[in-house]
């Protein structure tokens, strides 16, 4: 990890635990702010993988993956940025189910880095592992009380430990391969 | 290449070329220090740093990818591990002024900037001659990549098929990958070892050959793939062929610096000198192991008849730290910083010259010599 990727990991976590108490003190608009930011990210990162896309990787063997990603980040930010304001119930049950999703992709990639014998797997593992779990037990138990408040402060937990994990990575020592 | 060829190798063919014993051990020191020479190191010894001709492992994870970082990685990797084969080059299809400089930059061997590195050698030091051969080795060992972190141009197609001859023929046998920084590659099973993949088109993971791991550095293997630039066509590396070759134009290189041809021409090689130990070239070259060092050195030494001393970090440190201010430039490590200087100027401003910024530009070494750009530093001047 170079210098800017610490700093970048570092300055990631702080906003997640800046947002994260932002959704804590105001649960009843934070979300729809928040899906609102996430729709525009995706957005912004959507159409800068169709520019390279364009501009470099569609000369490259199999550089179509790159405009398959692009399509599919613009039409999961379209999808998002039209949830915004719609029921709360919704727009909470949706930021839970994205972030259960990553906890997914994590797992995937854990097998992946364990399959090319990356050293880093368990972390990744663990990690995806517990974002489901806690997931699936908030939206149990917001179900179960009836309370949306629950799993926006569900969220928040969730929010805070990708917060500290991003925190921690920023300050871990890396190995890497480098062929010469 | 590995340090079995850029030492053993290249002292068998300066022997072969006519050199001395003592000057074939210097020339394939200072080849093989081309692949230690780093920043690091420079700067516990106090050198200039501008010198450096490889980045660790750990300079490499620190690196700034920002435009002069980028320029930084490119002045180093391209000038001395992966020489541009042509700077004018044009893409078979429409692209992007940004792909197209990139583009530019692949390795292959007999460009026209090997010929600027071979002649900027002759008449200089036995360390210049060093790098030279350096440079021209790689050019036939890491052809098709390039020295600046590219996704669209150094990610090859994942899938890897190793030919292993077999009668008349070749059997083939598909290659893995994994990313394991203790495991060593696994010849018998094939399996290697690779940078990870990162879809960021100015990684590190996507600098030179990253990527297709160490498959270029070993003489013996022949492999089928599909380059990221290649609009997919299928190349065959067939690398004891192309060492073979690196062999024989270094010898032939050698033997214009040493004043025995007037020119050095691309596209020639010394065959005549290879004769008299083809087949020994042959069992090196197709034996499968990590290391071919005691096959070289065993060759080297019956060419000789001297016996060959492992090349020795520590001596070479030491006589520079040693030396006066006014005469480290005499040292082994002093002459090669010079030339060193000489040759990533020489790539840089040729590749600037040609319109394309990707490794930024340089002092003129070669006209107005290091001790100038000193004062300019210093602003004396």
């Amino acid at each position: 990890m170079s210098y800017f990727q610490r700093i970048k990991s570092l300055l990631t976590g702080i906003l997640f635990l800046l947002v994260a108490l932002f959704l804590y003190l105001v649960p009843k608009e934070g979300y729809s702010i928040v899906t609102g930011i996430l729709s525009i990210s995706m957005l912004v990162y959507g159409f800068r993988l169709l520019w390279f896309y364009l501009t470099m990787s569609r000369h490259m063997v199999g550089g179509k993956s790159c405009l398959y990603q692009a399509i599919i980040v613009i039409d999961v930010a379209l999808f998002t940025s039209t949830i915004a304001f719609m029921n709360s119930v919704i727009v909470v049950f949706y930021l839970t189910a994205a972030y259960a999703f990553t906890g997914l992709i994590d797992i995937l990639r854990a097998v992946e880095a364990k399959k090319i014998g990356a050293p880093n797997w368990k972390w990744k593992f663990v990690y995806g592992i517990t974002k489901i779990i806690l997931t699936a037990l908030l939206v149990i138990f917001g179900l179960f009380h009836g309370k949306i408040e629950y799993l926006v402060y569900g969220y928040c937990l969730n929010l805070s430990i990708a917060a500290v994990s991003k925190i921690i990575q920023a300050f871990r020592r890396t190995s890497i391969v480098y062929i010469q | 290449m590995n340090s079995d060829f850029h030492y053993y190798a290249t002292y068998c063919a300066a022997v072969l070329a006519g050199y001395s014993h003592q000057d074939s051990l210097v020339i394939s020191a200072a080849d093989v220090f081309t692949d230690s020479c780093s920043r690091t190191l420079l700067s516990k010894l106090k050198a200039p740093q501008s010198a450096a001709t490889t980045q660790l492992k750990l300079e490499l994870m620190d690196a700034h990818t920002d435009t002069s970082g980028l320029q930084d990685i490119t002045r180093i990797w391209s000038s001395f591990h992966f020489l541009p084969y042509d700077l004018s080059a044009e893409p078979p299809q429409r692209t992007s002024k940004r792909y197209k400089a990139k583009y530019r930059l692949i390795c292959q061997p007999n460009g026209k900037l090997l010929k600027q590195t071979v002649k900027l050698a002759k008449g200089k030091s036995l360390e210049a001659a060093g790098i030279a051969m350096h440079v021209l080795a790689d050019t036939w060992a890491h052809r098709h990549f390039a020295g600046t972190p590219s996704l669209v141009i150094n990610n090859p197609y994942n899938e890897f098929v190793e030919l292993i001859p077999e009668g008349n023929g070749f059997s083939e046998r598909m290659l893995t990958f994994r990313h394991s920084p203790s495991a060593p590659d696994d010849l018998e099973r094939g399996i290697y070892t690779c940078s990870l993949y990162s879809n960021s088109e100015k990684s590190i993971m996507n600098l030179g050959h990253g990527r297709a791991g160490h498959l270029p550095d070993y003489c013996f293997i022949r492999y089928q793939y599909l380059p990221a630039w290649g609009n997919y066509k299928e190349y065959v590396k067939d690398n004891p062929s192309d060492y073979r070759y690196a062999f024989a134009q270094m010898i032939y290189a050698m033997k214009y610096l040493r004043g025995v041809h007037t020119d050095f021409e691309l596209k020639k090689y010394d065959w005549k000198a290879v004769a008299g130990i083809e087949k020994d070239l042959h069992d090196i070259l197709e034996k499968q192991q990590l290391d071919a060092s005691d096959d070289w050195r065993a060759l080297g030494e019956r060419l000789s008849g001297k016996t060959i001393k492992p090349f020795d970090m520590e001596a070479v440190q030491q006589e520079y730290l040693s030396a006066e201010a006014d005469k480290k430039d005499n040292t082994f490590l002093g002459s090669f910083i010079l030339a060193a200087l000489a040759q990533k100027s020489m790539v840089t401003n040729q590749i600037f010259a040609s319109g394309n910024k990707l490794a930024g530009r340089s002092i003129e070494y070669v006209r107005r010599g290091i001790r100038l750009a000193r004062t300019i530093k210093e602003g004396k001047k």
